[in-house]
């Protein structure tokens, strides 16, 4: 398997890109589609696979320098990382790469560099395609789909793996439904969620003919230094006063700021987690009854929640899953935190649970906020909920 | 529904305003002064508060912001973006700044079109400006490296984009250096025109589309950073 080196897409490509098969990153005009063949470029030389790029729309040594901005040094991989150079003759430059495509208007051209390359390269390399909409735009849209079928043939007759990378502009209906249906093993789309302007991105996996999943759509963000991130925009902690919520909040976040006063929160809590390939927002209610109202407010469009308690105290368990109902977090995935296992009395998981009489795959997690205990297992378990396969 | 105008007197009277989504193509001769008919149509939003995103083909993005600095015309940084095609296909090491973002060549237009949009979210999710002028400085030279089709494409996308914006789209044409059934083509996508001239060495300018009628044909020199209009044929 090839992986992607994309948060989770691996998991649900069941591990990655079998050998002989493809794979092709549509992206919408505008989105940052292009990261992820870089990140997944970068990974695999990283492992030390030997990848084949074809640049259309830039010079080798600009298409190399591009990874820099996400800190990958891609330079140090010269005698893995093969270029066919399908830019230089455009511009009427010359070229130092090995494999240089002479007429980048001929499709005919770029095959023979193709397979040449992929010849010389031992069995089950990568190939990646900087810009097919770019080969497309000089070649003609049928040609070059033409062109795609033997490329993959010629994959498939030496395990390799080809990574496509196509900006969807407004071509053909035919030959958009020919890249979305048909023509690849795999389809990741990498769109924008926009209303004035796009403000939002998010991948999810069209079609990956070796696997059965079926997934819902992921937000991203690309980070620099860092590449591609999946982004949560707003995870909720509630629970009643006094619980830990705060205190688990700071101990999860790179960076937080608590509304407090006297020590309780009066109006929220904030805080930015960078974690493991992810990027979340998580937001924290005050546990006072009389601030329910700002409970509300806050708790609108949340992915997911941690419901925290003070495990040595049973009492307030009422009022804790009264504040679920509050956040409305019943519909969504959520994990208890059992708080203060560090004190004298705390209950046990068990005990909480049948405290709480909730069904058996309602995680509960035992947690010391103020030393930073569990928070990240708790994290784990919640954005596993929040981005599982089903 | 919002107004912008284009700094140029006589034809902002005549317009009265360009409502907000119209996409323009500036059309004329070399050596006519589009280059600082652009340059004022940028400084103008900038003055009125709004956001301008450039995109240089024809030099670095520091040259562009050189103009304004040379020409003692004071703008805000803080809403001008510019999207410059031109330095790293010079091979010079250069990272990008908060106002300038490189795309690797005039053929990327995929990476044209991420920074673009990149600089119209910033402008409008976290500066909350609401106006925003896109200027394309130029055309002919994206058309210089890909087939008319190609274009045709990127600006459809872009075009909309303008328009769900509600902004607006300035794009500069070299006239003479396309097959005239090219531009023909182009022309479909655009809302108005801004047409230039030269006749015994002299110099007009009008607009189409923008108002009612075409405007009258203005004699105009450029004069230092501006473009002075006389009275009209
Ligand atoms: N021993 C122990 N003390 C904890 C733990 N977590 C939090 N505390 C303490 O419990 C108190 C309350 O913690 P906070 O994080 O402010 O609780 P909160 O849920 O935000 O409280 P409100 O906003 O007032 O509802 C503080 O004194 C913390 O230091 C823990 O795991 N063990
Ligand atoms: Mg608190």
């Amino acid at each position: 398997m090839v992986e992607t080196g994309i948060p989770k897409l691996d998991e649900y490509l069941k591990g990655g890109i079998p050998r002989g098969k493809t794979l092709v990153y549509l992206n919408h005009p505008g989105v940052e589609g292009d990261v992820f063949g870089m990140q997944t470029l970068y990974h695999n030389l990283q492992k030390g696979a030997v990848c084949v790029y074809v640049t259309s729309s830039s010079n080798p040594g600009t298409m190399k320098d591009q990874f820099k901005e996400f800190g990958w040094n891609v330079h140090q991989f010269e005698d893995t990382l093969l270029i066919i150079d399908a830019y230089s003759s455009l511009i009427g430059a010359l070229s130092n790469e090995n494999f240089v495509v002479s007429d980048p208007e001929n499709i005919g051209n770029m095959t023979e560099m193709i397979d040449k390359a992929m010849k010389e390269v031992p069995k089950g390399s990568i190939i990646m395609l900087g810009s097919l909409s770019t080969i497309m735009d000089l070649c003609g849209e049928e040609d070059t789909l033409k062109a795609v079928k033997i490329w993959n043939k010629l994959a498939l007759l030496r395990d390799h793996v080809i990574i496509y990378n196509f900006t969807t502009w407004p071509y053909e209906e035919s030959t958009l439904n020919s890249i979305k249906t048909e023509l690849f093993n795999s389809v990741i789309t990498v769109g924008g969620i926009a209303e004035r302007v796009i403000f939002g991105q998010y991948f999810g996996v069209l079609k990956a003919d070796w696997s059965d999943t079926k997934i819902k759509s992921m937000l991203f963000r690309v980070l620099r230094p860092g590449g591609i991130k999946i982004y949560i925009p707003k995870i909720l902690v509630t629970g009643p006063f006094n619980a830990g919520k705060s205190s688990f909040i700071h101990s999860l976040s790179n960076r937080a700021v608590s509304v407090d006063r006297l020590g309780t929160t009066i109006a929220l809590d904030h805080g930015h987690i960078e974690y493991k390939g992810f990027s979340a927002e998580i937001f924290g209610t005050p546990g006072q009854e009389r601030f329910d109202p700002i409970i509300q407010m806050i708790s609108g469009e949340a992915m997911g929640i941690f419901l925290v308690v003070d495990s040595t105290l049973p009492k307030d368990f009422i009022r804790a899953k009264q504040m679920l109902e509050i956040t409305k977090g019943y519909g969504l995935p959520y994990v208890i935190i059992a708080n203060k296992q560090d004190l004298p009395g705390a209950l046990h998981v068990d005990e909480i649970r049948s405290h709480f009489n909730i069904p058996e795959d309602v995680p509960i997690i035992p947690t010391i906020a103020t030393s930073k205990e569990g928070v990240f297992e708790a994290f784990d378990v919640l954005v596993e909920k929040i981005t599982g396969g089903n | 529904m919002e107004r912008y105008s284009l700094g140029i007197d006589k034809l902002d009277e005549n317009i009265q305003g360009i409502r907000s989504g119209y996409n323009i193509m500036i059309i004329g001769p070399p050596m006519s002064g589009k280059e600082t008919i652009i340059n004022n149509i940028v400084y103008q939003g900038l003055n009125d508060g709004e956001a301008a995103v450039i995109v240089t083909t024809r030099e670095p993005g520091e040259d562009v912001l050189e103009w304004f600095n040379y020409n003692n015309l004071e703008i805000s940084l803080e809403h001008l973006g510019i999207v410059d095609c031109v330095t790293k296909t010079l091979g010079v090491p250069t990272s990008d700044t908060a106002n300038i973002r490189r795309a690797s060549s005039p053929v990327d237009l995929t990476g044209i079109g991420v920074k673009i949009s990149q600089f119209l979210e910033e402008f409008w999710m976290k500066k909350n400006i609401r106006k925003t002028r896109l200027c394309i400085n130029s055309l002919s030279t994206i058309l210089m490296y890909s087939n008319i089709q190609t274009v045709f494409r990127f600006l459809h996308v872009f075009t909309g984009r303008v328009k769900t914006a509600g902004a607006i789209g300035i794009y500069l044409v070299e006239e003479g250096m396309h097959d005239p059934q090219a531009v023909a083509t182009l022309k479909q996508l655009f809302d108005g025109v801004i047409e230039i001239k030269e006749e015994n060495d002299v110099h007009y300018i009008r607009t189409m589309g923008l108002s009612q009628k075409p405007s009258k044909w203005y004699e105009y020199t450029v004069e230092g950073a501006k473009i002075v209009l006389k009275d009209g044929e």
